[in-house]
């Protein structure tokens, strides 16, 4: 009786489970397909699901678009912004998880406040911001908004980390003679290192999946990134250039999936912003 | 190595006092334990004296100059935490050097110094290792090692040995009094241990809710409480305290009596501990609760009216339970307490 | 070895003599607010400067470089704007569908996904949609519904329907093209949570039950479910704030057709402002939009953080 129900609920989960895995797969490999295949056989009167295979995408958003330059552009944005995001969050993570002081509360919930600011809600100003300041169309703006957007994710990461590192430690180094500063860049840093990697690659991911500032800032080639490249495929009289999106798609998707295999132990941490240990 | 002086030292947090009025002249090369149960404020007075934490009130002077205003980092003691306190990311051997290179020690001493305290508390072999892949008893050591690698003005020892199992504790605790003779290094240690305390210390203090309740060494705690906190906290098990009233030289509580000096009038506490105590006897009437053989002696539980007395009897002593016996007490070693305030009542006085 | 204890000054290295620093109590107590300063200050250049220039421009009638001041005009259009309360609408109803969807979805998987020995390899797959660009996926999902018919073509196929679905001509189609967007992509943000959550439970309180004589659906109701509740608290409130946003797929698939009926509030401000370009009455949307941010952080996302960390 007992074994017979166990059985019955092993079957269950697994129909359930290889269900959804169909569900997120058979897209995936399909959107796959259409990279990797002629312009002609995208649209058709009937949906072609075994194409002929081709690189004529590939070829494409090489020789017809700057494709170098938008990865170059997206990858300077994202970089740039993940070493201001991280450098603000690291002090202001110390300074939430160590020290006792009045406001503190409230200055850390506001940082994570604004983790909920709706980008549509500050575009606006931002794009008048950066116009005045003739930022617009440059790679240096992009940097800015991606580590405005993400400095509040990365700080309350590094903070949970903080919060696990045992007080005695810095107790120690302290009577060992080691300053404040001292303290932070030799003993807390090292040791909340996790933490910092898993907040990098969360606000690498948010900064390359970042699309409406991007939208507005980068409104010519010389500042488009990957996002704003595929909207960019949708323009003119081409109509929509599926197979260089699915392509593209997918070349941004490939250095992410392996980072996210990396820090795949942190990833709910960082993905609640330290609210649940995984 | 130096002395410290503790000067009127008072800590409060908003309402709450953490340690009260506290005065003590630690000479140099002393071994000073710091006695209590958790909460006591003994943790927090070493932290004052390590300059992790700002006395209220009070001064804090270490060899000869008030460090009261000074930074923990400049006041040249050494701290071995509970938790060792390890940094994880580097080796033992970083681990050692850390004070050295935060001390501004020239650096190619650096290797000697850290070689010869790791030979010290025989580590030598583990130096590149990382904290991680060492043992409770290992860390330990490493931790001493990081303490003694410089010559620092005092050893603060933070219930070092509370998270290792008992036998480490023992063979430990051997270590390190052994290591601070050889050194000459004033220490202040805290342990809620009573053992630890009776054990390591030249002179103990007992603290309880942020009050020195007794300055004393070892012997003088233990055979001269000076009050029911310290009778009851000291000993394993501790002294029996019996409520009363003494009446013309005589104590008596329900199933008790004993004589008491005669100047001693109303509502007494009298002390008495489980190792002067004899099966037989007159003073105590009572019966067996339970009978604990040891091996080496027996301990032995006694109902007496509504409370318990505890007595080590003769290893051989066996007993049913209920059994009626009766004790007695050696009466010189009884000891006599304030009925209200807890105070010694000293005999004569 | 004993060469060196008897003799302490030979293992002393030359006497290190350091000024005794006296830091000042002020400096003390500065020092956190120093540290923390630097994000907080850029926070404020994207939170309330965009602010208060949203509330300045909210006051003015803006066309190319000419303002005219209106005072709350923009406001009272607004607030008799049928598209603004559509939009609104249309944010929540299409916001609280994804979300409940995602949720139990997400329950589901994660609580059939936890204990299988495969869990590490479910959740590698599972969380492949999460890192597409939202941008990609909803071109993904613009071609299977729309522009390339698949949707249509499977169904059909598959005897459901007899024509090619108008998915963009019909309110609730629309929506739904959306809401599987969404739920592709986002489920599995849900799903890492729950699995790490209902890990971290003590595994002796569902043997326990299950020693009791639970059924493992009572188990996961009485036990597993009220001890993840804080962390559903947490990931939900997440995943509700970014629904709120949405805008990649709107703009992408729909662009707020049949009639503004799929047009979310964030899309609706950005048509306002860079579409019509009447800035100041989408500046107005944002303020009130910004209010309405702030009430629900200071209420139901601060209790969900507060409850997650305990």
């Amino acid at each position: 009786m007992a074994r017979r129900s166990r059985s019955e609920r092993l079957w269950l989960r697994y129909l359930i489970l290889f269900t959804w895995a169909a569900f997120c797969l058979v897209p995936m490999l399909w959107f796959l397909s259409i990279g990797l295949r002629p312009r002609t056989e995208v649209i058709t009167a009937e949906p072609i699901y075994w194409p002929t295979w081709s690189l004529d995408a590939w070829h494409m958003i090489w020789r017809d678009w700057p494709m170098r330059a938008y990865l170059i552009n997206s990858l300077m944005a994202i970089a740039g912004s993940v070493v201001i995001c991280v450098g603000l969050a690291i002090p202001a993570a110390y300074s939430l998880a160590r020290y006792e002081y009045r406001g503190r509360d409230d200055i850390g919930f506001y940082i994570l406040s604004t983790r909920m600011m709706a980008p549509a809600i500050v575009a606006i100003p931002i794009f008048f911001l950066f116009r005045n300041l003739g930022l617009l169309d440059t790679v240096w703006a992009l940097m800015l908004v991606y580590a405005a957007i993400n400095l509040s994710i990365t700080t309350w990461i590094i903070r949970s980390y903080m919060l696990d590192i045992p007080k005695e430690l810095e107790d120690a180094a302290r009577t060992d003679g080691a300053s404040d500063l001292t303290i932070l860049w030799e003993i807390i840093i090292p040791a909340c290192r996790p933490g910092i990697i898993t907040a990098a690659v969360i606000a690498a991911i948010f900064a390359i999946n970042e699309f409406l500032f991007t939208l507005l800032i980068a409104s010519t080639p010389a500042a488009y990134t990957l996002s704003v490249a595929l909207a960019n495929f949708s323009g003119g009289t081409d109509g929509i250039i599926y197979n260089a999106i699915a392509l593209v798609a997918f070349i941004a998707f490939l250095p992410v999936f392996l980072v996210v295999l990396m820090i795949q132990k942190h990833l709910s941490r960082g993905l609640t912003m330290g609210a649940v240990k995984g | 190595m130096a002395a410290i002086e503790l000067q009127n030292v008072v800590k409060r947090y908003g309402a709450f006092v953490g340690v009260r009025e506290f005065s003590l002249a630690i000479p140099d090369e002393e071994f000073l334990v710091l006695l209590g149960p958790s909460g006591c404020g003994k943790t927090t007075t070493m932290r004052m004296i390590a300059g992790l934490e700002e006395p209220t009130e009070g001064r804090i002077v270490i060899g000869g100059e008030d460090m009261t205003e000074v930074d923990a980092r400049d006041r040249d003691v050494a701290m071995v935490f509970q938790g060792y306190a390890l940094y994880p990311n580097m080796t033992i051997y970083d681990n050692i050097r850390f004070p050295l290179r935060m001390r501004g020690v020239p650096a190619t001493d650096h290797d000697r110094l850290i070689r010869r305290a790791a030979d010290m508390v025989e580590l030598g072999a583990y130096l590149d290792r990382k904290p991680g892949a060492l043992s409770g008893g290992q860390r330990q050591r490493a931790a001493l090692a990081r303490a003694i690698v410089r010559q620092p003005q005092a050893f603060l020892m933070d219930e070092p040995l509370s998270n290792l199992d008992a036998k480490l504790r023992a063979s430990m605790r051997v270590q390190i009094k052994h290591l601070q003779r050889e050194l000459r290094a004033t220490t202040v240690y805290v342990t809620h241990d009573q053992i630890e305390a009776m054990t390591l210390a030249d002179r103990i203090v007992v603290m309880n809710q942020g009050a020195v309740q007794q300055v004393g060494t070892p012997d003088e705690i233990y055979a001269d409480p000076a009050n029911t906190f310290v009778a009851g906290f000291i000993g394993a098990p501790p002294m029996n305290l019996i409520d009363g009233v003494a009446d013309g030289g005589t104590f008596t509580a329900p199933g008790v009596t004993a004589p008491c000096p005669a100047t001693l009038q109303g509502k007494v506490v009298l002390g008495i501990r489980p190792e002067d105590c004899v099966v037989g006897g007159g003073n105590l009437t009572g019966s067996v609760y339970g009978v604990e053989p040891t091996g080496d002696m027996t301990y032995l539980t006694v109902n007496v009216g509504t409370r318990q007395v505890e007595v080590k009897a003769a290893r051989d002593f066996r007993a049913g339970l209920d059994t009626p016996l009766t004790i007695g007490f050696d009466p010189r070693r009884t000891y006599f307490f304030d009925g209200a305030t807890g105070q010694r009542l000293r005999h004569g006085s | 070895m004993t060469d060196a204890l008897s003799n302490p000054g030979a293992v002393k290295a030359a006497p290190v003599t350091r000024p005794r620093r006296r830091r000042s109590r002020t400096m003390r107590r500065l020092f956190p607010y120093l540290l923390v300063a630097p994000a907080v200050i850029y926070l404020l250049g994207i939170t309330l400067y965009p602010g208060l220039f949203a509330m300045w421009q909210s006051l003015y009638f803006v066309r190319f470089n000419n303002a005219t001041f209106v005072g709350l005009e923009n406001y009272a259009d607004l607030m008799r704007d049928r598209e603004f309360w559509q939009a609104l609408w249309n944010t929540l109803v299409i916001g609280t569908i994804s979300l409940t969807v995602q949720t139990v979805l997400a329950l589901t998987l994660a609580y059939h996904a936890y204990r299988d020995p495969w869990v590490k390899g479910w959740r590698i797959l599972f969380l492949m949609p999460m890192l597409f660009m939202p941008s990609a996926v909803a071109y993904l999902w613009q071609l299977a519904f729309n522009d390339g018919r698949v949707i249509s073509d499977i169904l059909m196929r598959a005897g459901v329907v007899d024509a090619t679905i108008p998915f963009l001509s019909s309110v609730w189609l629309a929506r739904l093209t959306l809401i599987v967007t969404d739920v592709w992509q986002w489920t599995p943000f849900l799903f890492i949570i729950f699995v790490a959550g209902l890990q971290s439970q003590d595994a002796e309180v569902e043997e326990a039950a299950r020693l009791d004589g639970a059924s493992w659906f009572q188990i996961f109701w009485n036990v597993s479910l009220p001890l993840l509740r804080p962390v559903i608290a947490v990931a939900v409130v997440l995943r509700g704030i970014d629904i709120s946003t949405m805008f990649a797929s709107v703009t992408i698939m729909t662009a707020g057709t049949p009639g503004g009926m799929t047009e979310t509030i964030s899309y609706f401000i950005y048509r306002t402002g860079f579409r019509m370009f009447n800035f100041g009455y989408a500046s107005a949307a944002s303020v009130v939009m910004l209010v309405l941010t702030i009430v629900i952080a200071q209420t139901v996302v601060k209790r969900a953080f507060r409850s997650g960390r305990a």
